[in-house]
């Protein structure tokens, strides 16, 4: 008799199934791809920051050798406005409001000959006053960014969030506004025996992919559409890009080739994609459109810089009393997802602590700046910057220890926060507890106070912030779900067809993993499909550290279905009942004693082949119990919460303002551990992007312009300058999660600038709200009796 | 444009034959000219390594060298570099490490380990990143790839 | 610009020969050159001269009394050369502060100070060796050789003394005093792959709590890497007390002349100029 012993991928350290791949040069990417016929596209950017196209003269460019096509917005009649505003049509034909706008575009033979063709395009200009002030947005006299209302009604109008600036509203620069309000802050600040009110500046940063953003568009004969896309939604994209295109949906397929980094950044349509669907018209040949890194830094999108006051107030045994945070987004020139973190930023101002009082206002204004998009965390940094230094702010007022101070206000698993999240499972109390533990907090800060005033040019300090981020979807759109095929072959080898995309984060690997828990096969024999609308099921996006709940769920799903089926079968066979037998190593088996009965394969040939001609074949569509919010911005939007606390260790020099990361203690309520090593490489990840966001990393955009458009000057943190790490995982097995897993995707680098903001305040006693924690900004920080006065 | 040249090396071990243009870069030639796309072009200006091949032994970023500049020498590239048994034992190790997410830096970041751990046989953690400093990763934050670089160090032939 | 003649001659005498043609642009490493000339801040001229072929500019060996260094020797090669490592560590020190393995493997010391940026990584401890600069030329059918002071060798950013048709054969580098010892600064968040935003070398002979033949430069502080002789003149025979220290930055800072730029601001450029420069000065003292 053959024994199976019962075993469990759960928790274990999965190499990842794309790596093999990856590590040897083999992945194709969009940039690696070419088809036969192809053509280069290129794109002519604005010069001018703010200003008329009074002429546009491409009779030069298109007499250029090689050149196929040369476009204008007048060559493309039938564009219509795209992303999340729908106020801006790819090809811009009146005005130009960045520099990063589309005035023109190529498409020719080689790279070179489109560059060359860009050249040769005259375009007259004639100026218009330039509005780069977010804070001068709505005086009186600003400068208009968009007076014309380019946005037809739209057809989903529930997929909008927010409340859309009118057309009136557009006049005054105003694109969006969020209000949100909860208990009567009057009160609580009445109850107030501290208050703090600061404002936080917060920077433009970019999500710098390694791959840089690319497209290949072609038509068949029959005028169906494919496209070679990076991007993170292939479905909602499929339904935009019909609408921009006035194309039926169906007629266009979406696959994505494997995605060089995501974080966010391609969540939204952006002109280059629809240039090149135009062009790939325009010629009747395939049209690959890649950027230059250059390029990359212009024209894609920032995370939303925001403009933040917040007051805080506390009651002498440190309870909180009221939040009023108001906050100015600087839109740019468009508005896509940058301009909506408020959806996240109001649950961490209302919800991160328990707050009775809070009220919170955002007003998202045009300027001719870069526009913001969505980047991981979604607007949730920023609060945290604000929330989590409040909170030390209002603990030094009241010689409370700023962790006492947050365990004082912690959440509790339980609680339906006043803004209708409920927190089934929740970590935060034993996650502020360990990180504390782990990296000696209290004795840490204490010796740092005391060492403030100390001699020498190095200081050392600690901070601390925590975080609430949605960890189980997230209930924006009007459906939050994800579709899986599951089939398995006569060999009982798995294809999963999965919604969910890979973006390098590993979900792929852990789908897999889940179907194997269910069905009892080995890894290597699950293989997932997950990159071509014409095959997978609906899916959302990969956004809102969703996909290995929502799509783990669904893969789930569909894996017991299929085992369902199966054990239905075997039992027939074996004459036990269903509920005795499991699938364990390819094998049918007795639970009780592992004796194994049948090879699993065997079993799916004989229902094939024998029995009942039957393959096995199952779908599962998951929508998790989570609730779409109210028009006051009320709702439980996720199906579980993911928390974390993270302690920072600084040194500061003193001389020099240089502020190095001595060492990053985590603790991560996740649910569950899936994949060990999965998991530990989206933490250490999102900590260093963290640390970028916190210290290095500064889109520096002056007049319009963004002056650093390179790795040369924009800083991405370096191999020898990360932190040493200590992560621990706190598992609070979410009864909804798969195998009790949340998402986790975002939560790493959310707490990152706030705590250490805290540790440098902790080392030399200047709290800095302003971000990046750059060199020249500490020292001036430091120094700022001998500091003068910078140059806006 | 540019005029053309007919130039031969030795790449990935094999004799070969290219007809570059005298102003593009090792990489374009590569890439455009050989087809072999797993040295990638992430930033053009030396600064992120994602290009990094292996030039008569010493790592260097093909986007800063001219495809003439070739003439006669000895280029290794990801593609040929798992042939070598420093090499595969690095490929594993990145597999077995988690040092690949999106794996877009990856090649350049295996390219780069196999010239410095034939230069640094036995490195410290430290060392380790400093070696690597020229690559740029935006999701491991760095951990597992000194996890595969010091496990590759380690593991026997 | 379109490259229609490509050569890579094997004797100095012919690469000096191409120089002389005019409309040449000097390919060595290619580290600078080829980002240059794509961001459209260099032109490429209708030929292009590899000197990688060219004996004369390999090889590092001792000379004079010091050392003289090819203008084709990597930063790598320099960083491991014993010679190097020996007496003019400033140098290694330097070397090991720039870029990148990947670039260090394949920049020239010869590129470095051609390019002449401000901010060259090498070219501060240079200066603080008293570097000399070879140059050949071919005017008349003969090959002549000329030496230029580096000090006098930058004119400005991207500018210096090397006439078209000259070619930087090497760097000479006479035998630093006995008891000499150097001490090399960077600034910044990273210990290389930085554009620095400032750069000091500060080198001499301590002694009874002096500094002797002190010689002091900066980076990124003025169109020129610099060498700042009052500071130089202010240490002479200076007893470095704290009082003493302070006073000597004072003077470095207010001789360098920033500017503000993407990287830094000018006081914030002067303020590490004062503040490095003590903690050095205090650091080489004791040393």
């Amino acid at each position: 008799m053959t024994v199976i012993e019962k075993s469990s991928l759960i928790g274990r350290r999965i190499a990842k199934l794309d790596a093999p791949e990856k590590a040897s040069g083999q992945t194709r990417y969009v940039h690696d791809l070419d088809l036969p016929g192809q053509l280069h596209g290129s794109i002519l950017r604005s010069a001018r920051v703010h200003a008329r196209i009074r002429r546009i003269d491409v009779s030069k460019a298109r007499a250029l050798p090689g050149v196929h096509a040369v476009l204008t917005a007048a060559d493309v009649p039938y564009q219509r406005p795209l992303g999340v505003g729908k106020d801006q049509l790819p090809l811009k034909g009146d005005k130009v409001r960045s520099r990063r706008d589309e005035v023109a575009a190529v498409a020719a033979e080689t790279v070179e000959i489109a560059e060359a063709a860009l050249a040769l395009i005259e375009v007259e200009y004639e100026d218009l006053p330039v509005l780069t002030d977010p804070s001068k947005a709505l005086e009186p006299g600003a400068p208009v960014i968009h007076g014309e209302n380019l946005a037809p009604p739209s057809p989903h109008d529930s997929l909008k969030p927010g409340e859309p600036g009118d057309a009136e509203a557009h006049r005054h620069n105003v694109a969006m506004t969020f209000d949100y309000a909860q208990g009567d802050v009057a009160a609580g600040e009445a109850e107030s025996d501290v208050v703090v009110d600061d404002w936080f500046r917060l920077h433009y940063v970019t999500h710098c992919c390694m791959g840089v953003s690319g497209v290949i568009a072609e038509f068949d004969r029959s005028g169906n559409l494919t496209l070679h896309s990076n991007t993170q939604v292939p479905f909602l994209h499929k339904r935009e890009f019909a609408e921009i295109l006035g194309m039926d949906p169906g007629r266009i397929r979406i696959i994505q080739p494997p995605i060089g980094g995501g974080f966010g950044s391609k969540l939204d349509i952006y002109p280059f994609e629809p240039i090149a669907v135009f062009l790939a018209k325009a010629t009747g040949r395939p049209v690959k459109l890649v950027f230059s890194r250059e390029e990359e830094f212009v024209a894609s999108p920032t995370r939303q810089p925001v403009l933040l006051r917040l007051r805080s107030g506390a009651k002498r045994d440190g309870t909180l009393t009221f939040r009023v945070c108001e906050t100015l987004h600087d839109n740019g020139a468009y508005t896509s997802w940058g301009a909506t973190t408020p959806f996240v930023m109001m649950q961490t101002i209302s919800s991160l602590y328990r707050v009775p009082h809070c009220s919170y206002h955002t007003t998202a204004v045009y300027t001719n700046n870069p526009y913001a998009g969505s980047f991981r965390g979604y607007g949730n940094l920023q609060a945290t910057f604000a929330v989590e230094q409040q909170m030390d702010e209002l603990a030094e007022k009241l010689g409370i220890d700023p962790l006492e101070m947050r365990l004082r206000n912690a959440q509790e698993p339980g609680e339906v926060t006043p803004q209708g999240m409920h927190f089934r499972t929740c970590g935060l109390r034993q996650c502020l507890t360990t990180a504390a533990e782990a990296s000696g907090y209290r004795e840490k800060h204490r010796a740092a106070l005391a060492a403030q005033k100390a001699p020498g040019h190095r200081k050392r300090g600690v901070g601390m912030a925590s975080m609430l981020h949605v960890g189980g979807g997230a209930k924006i759109y009007p459906s939050d779900g994800c579709g899986t095929i599951l089939k398995i072959d006569d060999f009982a080898h798995v294809t999963l067809m999965t919604g969910a995309s890979e973006i390098g984060q590993g979900s792929e690997t852990v789908l897999a993993q889940l179907v194997c828990e269910e069905l009892g096969i080995p890894l290597d024999a699950v293989t997932v499909v997950n990159n071509d609308t014409d095959i997978t099921p609906w899916d959302v996006g990969v956004h809102a550290s969703r996909t290995t709940f929502i799509g783990g769920n669904s893969a789930i799903g569909a894996a017991r279905k299929a085992k369902a089926k199966i054990l239905a079968a075997a039992a027939k066979v074996a004459g036990v009942a269903e509920a005795e037998l499991e699938l364990r190593a390819g094998h049918i088996v007795r639970a009780a004693s592992g004796e194994a009965l049948m090879s699993l394969a065997k079993l799916l040939r004989s229902l094939h082949f024998s029995d009942k001609a039957e393959l096995v074949m199952t779908t599962h569509y998951y929508e998790p119990p989570s609730r779409h919010q109210d028009k006051a911005f009320k709702g439980d939007v996720s199906a579980a919460y993911a928390w974390a606390t993270q302690v920072v260790e600084v040194e500061v020099d003193t001389d020099t303002g240089v502020v190095r990361l001595v060492k990053v203690t985590g603790a991560h309520d996740v649910g569950r551990v899936l994949n060990r090593l999965g998991i530990e490489g989206q933490i250490e990840g999102g900590i260093v992007m963290g640390q970028g966001y916190a210290v290095t990393e500064d889109l520096i955009v002056e007049d319009g312009v963004v002056r650093n458009p390179g790795f040369r000057d924009y800083k991405l943190v370096t191999a020898p300058e990360i932190p040493e790490m200590d992560i621990h995982f706190i598992e609070t097995m979410d009864g909804e999660g798969p195998q009790g897993a949340k998402g986790v995707g975002e939560a790493p680098a959310i707490c990152m600038a706030a705590a250490t903001a805290n540790a440098i305040c902790n080392a030399t006693g200047v709290r800095i709200r302003d971000l990046p924690f750059t060199p020249e900004k500490v020292y001036r920080a430091l120094h700022a009796a001998a500091a003068p006065a910078k140059a806006p | 444009m540019s005029h053309m040249r007919e130039i031969e090396f030795e790449l990935n071990g094999v004799r070969t034959r290219a007809t570059v243009r005298l102003d593009m870069s090792a990489l374009a030639m590569l890439r455009d000219v050989m087809g072999l796309t797993g040295t990638k072009y992430a930033c053009g200006e030396g600064e992120c390594g994602a290009c990094t091949i292996i030039v008569d032994g010493v790592s260097v970023c093909s986007c800063l060298m001219f495809a003439v500049d070739c003439e006669d020498r000895t280029l290794t590239t990801i593609e040929g570099v798992g042939r070598e048994p420093l090499g595969a034992r690095l490929e594993r190790a990145f597999v077995d490490c988690g040092a690949v997410q999106c794996g877009f830096c990856t090649p350049g970041v295996v390219m780069q380990a196999k010239h410095w751990l034939e230069a640094h046989p036995n490195p410290t953690r430290d060392e380790i990143k400093r070696g690597i400093e020229g690559n740029l990763c935006r999701c491991t934050g760095y951990v597992k790839i000194v996890d595969a670089i010091e496990a590759a160090s380690r593991a026997e032939g | 610009m379109a490259v229609e003649e490509y050569w890579a001659p094997a004797t100095l005498s012919d690469a000096l020969e191409r120089l002389r043609g005019g409309d040449v642009t000097i390919l060595a490493g290619g580290t600078d050159l080829m980002p240059q000339s794509h961001a459209g801040r260099v032109t490429l001229a209708r030929g292009l001269l590899n000197v990688r072929r060219v004996p004369e500019l390999r090889g590092i060996e001792a000379a004079d009394g010091g050392v003289r260094i090819g203008a084709l020797c990597t930063m790598s090669e320099l960083m491991r050369d014993p010679l190097v490592r020996e007496h003019f560590g400033i140098l290694a020190e330097a070397c090991d502060h720039f870029a990148s393995d990947q670039l260090r493997n394949a920049a020239t010391l010869g590129g470095n100070v051609c390019n002449a940026s401000p901010a060259g990584d090498t070219l501060v401890p240079l200066l603080v060796l008293d570097a000399e600069a070879e140059l050949a030329s071919k005017p008349d059918g003969r090959v002549q050789f000329r030496r230029v002071p580096l000090s006098a060798f930058f004119s400005g950013p991207g500018r210096t003394a090397r006439a078209p048709d000259e070619l930087l054969c090497a760097i000479r580098l006479p035998r630093p005093p006995a008891g000499f010892v150097g001490r090399f600064y960077k600034a910044g968040l990273r210990p290389a792959l930085d554009i620095s935003a400032i750069s000091i070398g500060i080198g001499g002979v301590p002694g009874g709590r002096a500094l002797g033949q002190a010689r002091v430069a900066y980076g990124a502080v003025a169109p020129v890497p610099m060498r700042a002789r009052r500071t130089e003149q202010a240490l002479e025979g200076a007893v470095l007390d704290a009082a003493t220290v302070e006073r000597v930055a004072a003077i470095a800072r207010d001789e360098v002349r920033p500017i503000d730029d993407v990287r830094a601001s000018a006081w914030y450029r002067r303020e590490l100029v004062f503040n490095m420069t003590r903690r050095m000065l205090g650091d080489v003292a004791h040393a």
